[in-house]
C-alpha cells in the first residue's frame, strides 16, 4: 500500500511495552503516530488535539472502559475511524465497541502487516472484519430478533437475507474475494453488505441510548 | 458492628415506654395509699426521663457506650426498687401491690442482655431480681415467679443477641472473603493482560528478527493462544443443571490454525451434547491437518437457528474428491464416517461435507436443540 500522505494514528493502550511495540512497528510502516494515551479519559482529552485518521484502541484500559473511549472520541471526532485491538477476548466488549462506533477488531496476535493492513483499510473507511467479528455479530442480530420487542422502541435491526448470507461466509474464514465469487459478487458490494450490517447496529445502538436518555428525563425530545 | 442489634434495642424501647405508661396509671389511680406520694412521683418522675435518656443512649448514641449505658441502667433501675421499703407501706406490700418500679423494672435486664449477650442477661436478670427481694424484704410466690421470667428473659434475649452477633460477624467476614477474591480476581486479570501483552509483544518481534529469535516468537505465540484460550474458556464449565456453553467449549479449540466464531452469549446445551460436538468438530479439524497440512488454517463457526445450532467447520485445502468418503466406508475405513455422521445421528442430527476440488472442504453440523433447550 502506497499513500500520498501518512496515515495518522493514535495508539491507546494501558500497556507501555504494547503501546510503544506498536507505535514503532507502524511508524517504521509509514504511518505517523500523532500521539498515545494510557486510559480513556486520557484518549478523549488528547484526541481532539490530535485529531488522528485513525484510533487503534485496546479494550481493557486498567480501570477505565474502551468503549467509553469510543463513545467519547467519536462524539468529538465523528470522521475518525477507530480500530479495536483486543488481547483476550472479551466478546461482548467486542460488541459493545462495534455498537459504539467501532469499524472494526483485531486481536493483538495478528501480525504487524495485518495490522498495517487494517490501518489502512480503516483509514479508507472499510470495516476490518474478521471471522470473530462476524459471528459475534450474527449471534447479537439473532439474540436482537429473539427479544420481546416493545411496542414504542424502535424497530429491531435485522439483517436482509443476503447481508446474512455474506456475514455466514465471513465468519467461516471466507475473504470478500472468495464471498464474491461464491455468490457472483463484486468485491465492493460484499464490502458495503459487511458495512451495513455493522451501521445497522451502531444506529439502533444510538437511538436506545437516546431513548433511555428522554425516558430518564436526561434529553429533551431530539 | 452493632447494627444487627438495632431491632433488639428497638424492641426494648417499645416495652420501656408502654410499661412505663402503665405503671404511672395505675399509680396514680392509688396515688392517695402511697406511704409517700410525692416521693412516688418523684421516683416516677425519674423512670420518665431514665427512659428518655436510655431512649437516646441506646438507639442515637455510640455504640460503643451502649455497654456502659446497661451498666448504669442497672445501677439507677435498682435505685427506682430500693425505694420501695419509703414509698409503699407494709399493707400495700400485704396486697400484693408491686414494688416501684414493678415491670419497667426487667426492661434493664433486657438492656444487659443485648449489650452483653447470654452472660449479661443472666447477670442482669439476676441484679433485678435480688434488688426485687431486698426491696420488697419478703420472698413469696408472687415473688419467685418474678425472678423465673425475669431469668427466662434475661436467657432468650441475651442468647438471640449472642446469635445475632455471631451471625453478623460471620456475615462480615463472608463479605469481606468476597471482596478479597474479587480483588485477587482483578489482579489476575491485569496480570493475565500484562502477560498476554508481552507474550504477543515476543511472538511479533521475534518474527520479525528471524532465526532464533523466530523461534522463540512461535513459542511465545503458542503460550499466547494457550492463555488465552484458558482465560476465555472459563465459563465453559458444566452449570447446575447439567449444561454447558457450546460457544465457549468450541472457543477452547482455538488455536494458531484454527479460528473459532461464535455469538457473545451462551450457547447452553446438555454438557453431554456439547461433548459429542466438541469431538466431532476435533474430528474434523483432524482430518483438516491430515489431508491439508498441519498448518493449514481451519474456521470453526458455530450459531443458532430457532431450535437447531448449526456448526461449521471449513478448510481451504484442495477438497475431498466426489466418492472418497463413501468409498473409504465400503472399504470399512470407517474413521471419518463414522466417528462424525454416528455421533451426529446419535444427537438426532445431520451432518453434510460440502467440498469439490479447489473449493475446500466445509463440514455442516445441524443438531436440533427443541425439546432439548428449554
Amino acid at each position: 500500500m502506497i499513500e500520498q500522505t501518512p496515515v495518522t494514528v493514535m495508539v491507546v493502550d494501558d500497556h507501555p511495552i504494547w503501546r510503544e511495540g506498536v507505535a514503532r512497528d507502524l511508524t517504521e510502516r509509514g504511518c505517523r503516530v500523532v500521539a498515545t494515551a494510557p486510559d480513556a479519559d486520557a484518549a478523549i482529552r488528547i484526541a481532539p488535539a490530535a485529531n488522528p485518521r485513525v484510533v487503534l484502541m485496546d479494550l481493557n484500559l486498567g480501570a477505565t472502559s474502551g468503549v467509553a473511549a469510543i463513545a467519547g472520541i467519536l462524539e468529538k471526532l465523528p470522521d475518525t475511524k477507530v480500530l479495536v485491538l483486543s488481547a483476550s477476548g472479551e466478546h461482548a466488549d467486542v460488541l459493545d465497541a462495534v455498537k459504539a462506533g467501532a469499524s472494526g477488531y483485531l486481536v493483538k496476535s495478528a501480525s504487524a502487516e495485518e495490522l498495517l493492513d487494517a490501518v489502512h483499510r480503516t483509514a479508507d473507511g472499510f470495516p476490518v472484519f474478521t471471522p470473530g467479528l462476524a459471528g459475534l455479530v450474527l449471534g447479537e442480530y439473532r439474540r436482537l430478533a429473539g427479544e420481546p420487542s416493545h411496542r414504542d422502541s424502535p424497530a429491531v435491526p435485522a439483517l436482509t437475507e443476503r447481508e446474512t448470507e455474506v456475514l455466514r461466509l465471513v465468519a467461516k474464514g471466507m475473504t470478500a474475494k472468495q464471498i464474491g465469487e461464491r455468490l457472483v459478487l463484486s468485491h465492493r458490494t460484499v464490502e458495503s453488505h459487511v458495512q451495513n450490517t455493522l451501521r445497522k447496529l451502531q444506529l439502533h445502538n444510538r437511538s436506545q441510548l437516546v431513548r433511555f436518555a428522554i425516558e430518564q428525563g436526561i434529553a429533551g425530545a431530539e | 458492628m452493632d447494627r444487627p442489634l438495632e431491632p433488639l434495642w428497638r424492641g426494648l424501647l417499645v416495652y420501656r415506654v408502654l410499661t412505663l405508661i402503665s405503671v404511672s396509671v395505675l399509680a396514680l389511680f392509688r396515688l392517695d395509699e402511697y406511704a409517700a406520694p410525692a416521693g412516688a412521683l418523684t421516683v416516677m418522675a425519674v423512670m420518665a426521663v431514665w427512659t428518655a435518656v436510655t431512649a437516646y443512649g441506646y438507639l442515637g448514641g455510640p455504640p460503643d457506650r451502649r455497654g456502659r449505658l446497661a451498666v448504669a441502667d442497672l445501677v439507677v433501675t435498682t435505685g427506682v426498687m430500693a425505694t420501695t421499703p419509703f414509698v409503699l407501706t407494709p399493707a400495700q406490700l400485704d396486697a400484693g401491690i408491686p414494688g416501684m418500679g414493678s415491670i419497667w423494672t426487667p426492661g434493664a435486664a433486657l438492656a444487659s442482655a443485648i449489650a452483653f449477650g447470654l452472660r449479661g442477661g443472666v447477670a442482669g436478670a439476676l441484679v433485678i431480681s435480688a434488688a426485687l427481694l431486698l426491696s420488697k424484704g419478703r420472698i413469696g410466690t408472687a415473688e419467685l415467679g418474678d425472678v423465673q421470667l425475669l431469668v427466662l428473659a434475661g436467657l432468650t434475649i441475651g442468647f438471640a443477641s449472642t446469635v445475632l452477633r455471631r451471625w453478623a460477624e460471620r456475615v462480615r467476614l463472608a463479605v469481606a472473603a468476597e471482596a478479597a477474591a474479587a480483588e485477587r480476581e482483578r489482579l489476575a486479570r491485569s496480570i493475565h493482560d500484562g502477560v498476554l501483552q508481552v507474550l504477543s509483544h515476543v511472538r511479533r518481534r521475534g518474527a520479525e528478527l528471524g532465526g532464533g529469535a523466530a523461534e522463540l516468537g512461535v513459542l511465545a505465540g503458542e503460550q499466547e493462544v494457550a492463555l488465552r484460550t484458558l482465560l476465555t474458556g472459563g465459563s465453559a464449565a458444566v452449570d447446575g443443571a447439567g449444561r454447558r456453553d457450546l460457544a465457549a467449549a468450541l472457543r477452547a479449540l482455538t488455536s494458531s490454525q484454527v479460528t473459532v466464531s461464535a455469538p457473545a452469549h451462551p450457547l447452553e446445551l446438555p454438557a453431554a451434547t456439547v461433548d459429542e460436538l466438541v469431538a466431532v468438530v476435533r474430528a474434523a479439524l483432524a482430518n483438516t491437518a491430515a489431508h491439508v497440512g498441519p498448518d493449514a488454517p481451519a474456521w470453526v463457526f458455530v450459531e443458532e437457528g430457532d431450535d437447531t445450532v448449526e456448526i461449521s467447520v471449513r478448510d481451504d485445502g484442495p477438497g475431498i474428491p466426489d466418492g472418497r468418503l463413501a468409498e473409504a466406508e465400503q472399504q470399512g475405513r470407517l474413521g471419518v464416517a463414522r466417528s462424525m455422521r454416528g455421533r451426529v445421528h446419535d444427537l438426532g442430527g445431520t451432518i453434510d461435507c460440502d467440498t469439490g476440488p479447489g473449493r475446500g472442504t466445509e463440514w455442516i453440523i445441524r443438531v436440533p436443540t427443541a425439546g432439548v433447550r428449554t
